[in-house]
């Protein structure tokens, strides 16, 4: 009995000391603050950063190759938090979520032909350039549902609609859609324009109920053209997010009703 | 010539008849856990066959000369999980810094098996066999081969599967214990292959 | 001069309804100028041409309206007198976006308006072979097969390949298609001066020239204008397989040697593959000054009142082409730009044809079969009929949860396309699709990824100048 607990405690005492020995003089030196970064980044691994996960970009953080605040999930808690363990200071960013500029359900747009492929975007939009009859429209295939790491994109009615209390802004959608229909905005704004089709407002009538066929109101109504609410693209108006409207009547007052207020839809997950 | 045809049944037993994941049922947590990919199933394979090589060298060691001279076979699981989980550390701190690109490959797997059953269940039955030294490391080294044989077979299974649509109860681990079940069926086919010398 | 049949058989292909007899023996008819075309900057592989006119000009038949863009790349001409009405961003046949011009042909010119310009005729056998080339480029050709890959490019290969052989096409596999036939029908003269053009161009390679053995009268009149030429030409004959008329599967039939996998080109084992009708077209650009405006159309199928073969400037829109025979008799279910195997189902007949569209199909609702995708059963049917020897099923399965790795280590990059694989499918999965999806993403990435290495490379450079 002696001998078993001596040759047991033995055995752990040199396996202690060499491991120990090994740590202290064969240990490879890391820098810890990586692991403390880490730590505080989200983990949802999304690559909104640009790096290949939160593990890279914590590497690149720690080196000061990349910018604080690029975290689009963590936001501007993850970025001070990051910024107090490196002790710089945080560049401030505001939350951005993806808003889908289509509102071109079924029903109010039409369809030029039965697509009968493979369900996804791309493809749907390399053959004859999708079934919708608007060419810059939503084609309602999900590619953004596909890629969002949150699971924030669901479609319905032929619409992708973005769930604003999940998305993270990572930006996957964006680059996910063939349409180039999906941007980045701030969280904060409200009043959106709902419309991707920059030509004129009779072909844009030809194809769908509810598109902007450039007719300046909202502009006008929002204090016109010095306030600088809206840009124009040919015959779309964009929302100008450096400088949003704020006031919600000019979106009742659109006569092509393509323009909405939050009109991020929430599943209540 | 002898030798040879008995160490090749060594071999072909721990590899075939004797399986150590689809006949003796060790080391089934990587088996189930690493083998998505092929890619990733190779290098836990890799690392299976050095740890329980050098192991199996170690245990025996300690077993012929600490432990029997003593009396002591009855404490020898506890005495090889320690020896066993601390070697494995060693030899992970060791290579990382000797031996950098053999690191990059095994290293992220040698955690993983520090107190896996499959490596202390070599040792185990080293022991009770009381084989030599050779015949010892021998059939430690089949065993992991066989190990990793396993998983790389059952790594392409999964692969394919991965791309099959099936029923959400049966999606993920529960195709692939049924998966599994099914491999280890086939390798009964194999019983009686060869008369074991273990 | 002989006619030899085809000693190399590739592996796969099938057997497709070719439903020729519906527009085989209607002579070619040109099409009487439309009110209105919609001439298109990217008829060609390559970059789209960069457009020289805005809305309101006049143009002259045969006036560059867009300039060559780039190495891959050709200029297009205006097919006609006119005023243009627009210059806008139009869908083509294939579903990308491009920039068309929109031309008013009824609109009379200004008086002071300046004359068409003119290529003045050459003659081929005292002009250099830069001066054959230079005419080529500005005649704006590309491959009329259905690629469209600019003719001056390819006729100039890079320093170190040489062409040894000539491979002139003229299989013509498509289904319903017959535009080539009736080229070489019509046409053959054109063709035999177009191929002693592209001998001297290409250093008197031995010339074959591919037929598949549904066309004797083809071969005939080939024959009849080769009887009397010099040099080592051969007429194959060629057995009627789709996709015989694939580049790589002709080379393959007609002189026995293998394409290396992309980015290898034929002529890295020493071959140059033209189709019948740009080797006219190329006779016409040198002997007649007359650059590539127009081109042979097939407009067949069952929903066509009478199919011909229709030569149509560049630019018509898709429902002149069917009023012109006669319009359809039933409402058509599905419309396909090219042929029924690699033809893209368009969804507006206001589209413009180009250089390349060689067809165009008018299927009705008995031709059309509506199916839905199901579950890969494993038969292997793909397997056999794919002439580039892949695995179809594997790319299929594995692109239907978006693995592209598993794809592309099945060498999606090698598929043509062709369509034979989905042909015989009896899970009617759309495994073609599913390959171009695979290609597709691929070759996003791969443009990333060159895109990323070029902007570290520059920040790299501008840091280490800041640095200085």
């Amino acid at each position: 009995m002696i001998i078993a607990i001596v040759c047991i405690a033995g055995i752990g005492l040199v396996a202690a000391v060499s491991l120990a020995l090994a740590d202290k003089y064969l240990a490879v030196k890391e820098d810890p603050r990586i692991g403390m970064v880490t730590a505080v980044l989200p983990g949802a691994n999304c690559g909104g950063c640009g790096f290949a996960g939160c593990d890279a970009y914590a590497r690149a953080l720690v080196e000061g190759t990349a910018p604080n605040g690029a975290c689009a999930a963590g936001g501007e808690a993850c970025a001070a938090a990051v910024a107090k363990i490196l002790g710089v200071e945080a560049t401030a960013t505001e939350r951005r979520v993806a808003l889908v500029k289509c509102c071109g359900t079924r029903s109010e747009s039409i369809r030029l032909g039965d697509y009968n492929g493979i369900c996804d975007c791309a493809t749907a939009a390399a053959t004859a350039g999708g079934d919708k009859g608007c060419r810059f429209g939503c084609l309602g295939y999900g590619a953004c549902a596909n890629v969002c790491p949150k699971n924030a994109i669901s479609v319905s009615d032929g619409l992708a609609k973005v769930d604003k209390r999940l998305c993270i802004g990572c930006g996957k959608c964006v680059k996910a859609c063939p349409k180039h229909l999906i941007e980045l905005v701030p969280a904060s704004a409200t009043i959106h324009v709902l419309c991707n089709n920059p030509v004129r407002g009779p072909e844009v009538r030809k194809v769908c109920g509810v598109g902007c066929m450039g007719c300046h109101l909202c502009e006008k109504n929002s204090g016109g053209k010095e306030a600088g609410h809206f840009t124009f693209d040919g015959f779309l108006a964009k929302v100008n997010y450096d400088n949003p409207p704020t006031d919600p009547s000019i979106v009742a007052k659109c006569p092509a009703k393509c323009m909405a207020e939050d009109p991020h839809f929430e599943t209540g997950h | 010539m002898r030798a040879m045809s008995y160490y090749l049944m060594i071999l072909v037993g721990a590899v075939l008849v004797n399986n150590f994941v689809l006949s003796r049922f060790l080391g089934c947590c990587p088996f189930l856990g690493v083998s998505k990919k092929t890619e990733t199933a190779l290098g836990m394979s890799g690392a299976v066959v050095f740890v329980m090589t050098i192991a199996s060298a170690v245990t025996w060691c300690l077993d012929h000369w600490l432990l029997a001279p003593n009396n002591l076979g009855y404490i020898h699981t506890l005495a090889f999980i320690l020896v066993i989980a601390s070697l494995v550390q060693f030899i992970d701190i060791a290579m990382k810094r000797f031996l950098p690109p053999l690191h990059a490959a095994l290293g992220i797997f040698l955690p993983l098996i520090t107190t896996n059953c499959a490596v202390l269940g070599a040792a185990e039955i080293n022991c009770k066999q009381g084989t030599g030294f050779f015949e010892a490391v021998f059939f430690s080294f089949s065993a992991a081969l066989g190990f990793g044989f396993a998983l790389v077979i059952f790594s392409g299974i999964r692969e394919k599967l991965a791309h099959a649509d099936p029923p959400r109860c049966f999606r993920g681990i529960a195709l692939a214990l049924v998966t599994g079940g099914l491999l280890s069926l086939a390798f009964m086919g194999f019983s009686g292959l060869v008369k074991l010398p273990y | 001069m002989k006619t030899v049949k085809s000693k190399f058989k590739f592996k796969g292909g099938v057997h497709p309804d070719y439903n020729k007899e519906l527009a085989r023996d209607g002579a070619i008819e040109r099409l009487p100028l439309p009110k209105e075309l919609a001439v298109s900057m990217s008829q060609h592989l390559g970059a789209p041409a960069r457009c020289l006119v805005k809305a309101g000009d006049f143009v002259r038949r045969g006036q560059v309206i867009g300039e060559k863009a780039g190495f891959i790349s050709v200029c297009v001409r205006s097919p006609a007198d006119g005023k243009v009405k627009a210059v806008e961003k139009r869908v083509g046949a294939a579903g990308a976006m491009a920039d068309a011009v929109l031309i008013d042909t009824t609109a009379s010119l200004p008086e002071d308006a300046p004359p068409p310009p003119v290529l003045a005729p050459m003659d081929w056998s005292s002009a250099t072979r830069e001066e054959l080339l230079g005419r080529i480029e500005e005649a704006g050709i590309c491959g009329m097969g259905g690629a469209g890959f600019p003719t001056a490019v390819k006729l100039n290969p890079p320093p170190g390949k040489r062409c040894e052989y000539l491979v002139l096409n003229g299989a013509e596999c498509e289904p319903y298609l017959t535009a080539d036939y009736r080229v070489m029908l019509e046409r053959a003269p054109r063709i035999r001066l177009g191929v002693e053009i592209m001998r001297k161009v290409l250093g008197l390679p031995a010339v074959r020239i591919a037929i598949e053995a549904n066309k004797p009268e083809a071969i005939a009149a080939m024959e009849a204008a080769f009887a009397d030429i010099e040099g080592n030409v051969e007429i194959v004959v060629l057995p009627v397989l789709y996709p015989q008329g694939s580049e790589k599967h002709q080379i393959y039939a007609t002189v026995g040697r293998v394409v290396p996998e992309p980015p290898a080109l034929p002529i890295d084992v020493g071959c140059v593959v033209e189709n019948v009708g740009t080797v006219a077209a190329i006779a016409d650009a040198v002997e007649l000054g007359e650059p590539l405006l127009e081109r042979v159309t097939t407009v067949s199928g069952d929903a066509v009142a009478t199919p011909k073969n229709v030569l149509a400037p560049s630019g018509t829109r898709y429902a002149d082409l069917l009023e012109f025979c006669g319009g359809a008799t039933e409402r058509p279910a599905k419309v396909i730009s090219g042929g029924t195997m690699m033809g893209f189902a368009v969804s507006s007949l206001d589209i413009g044809t180009t250089k390349t569209t060689s067809g165009l199909l008018f299927l009705s609702r008995r031709r059309v079969f509506q199916y839905s995708s199901q579950a890969c059963i494993n038969c292997g049917r793909c397997l056999r009929a794919c002439p580039m020897n892949l695995n179809p099923a594997e790319i299929s399965k594995a692109m239907e949860v978006d693995d592209v790795k598993t794809a592309e280590d099945a060498h999606v990059m090698d598929c043509i396309e062709c369509g034979a694989c989905s042909f015989g499918c009896p899970a009617y999965r759309a495994i073609t699709q599913f390959c171009r999806k695979a290609k597709n993403s691929i070759r996003a990435r791969i443009a990333a990824e060159r895109a990323a290495a070029a902007a570290a490379k520059a920040s790299d450079g501008a840091a280490k100048k800041e640095a200085k």
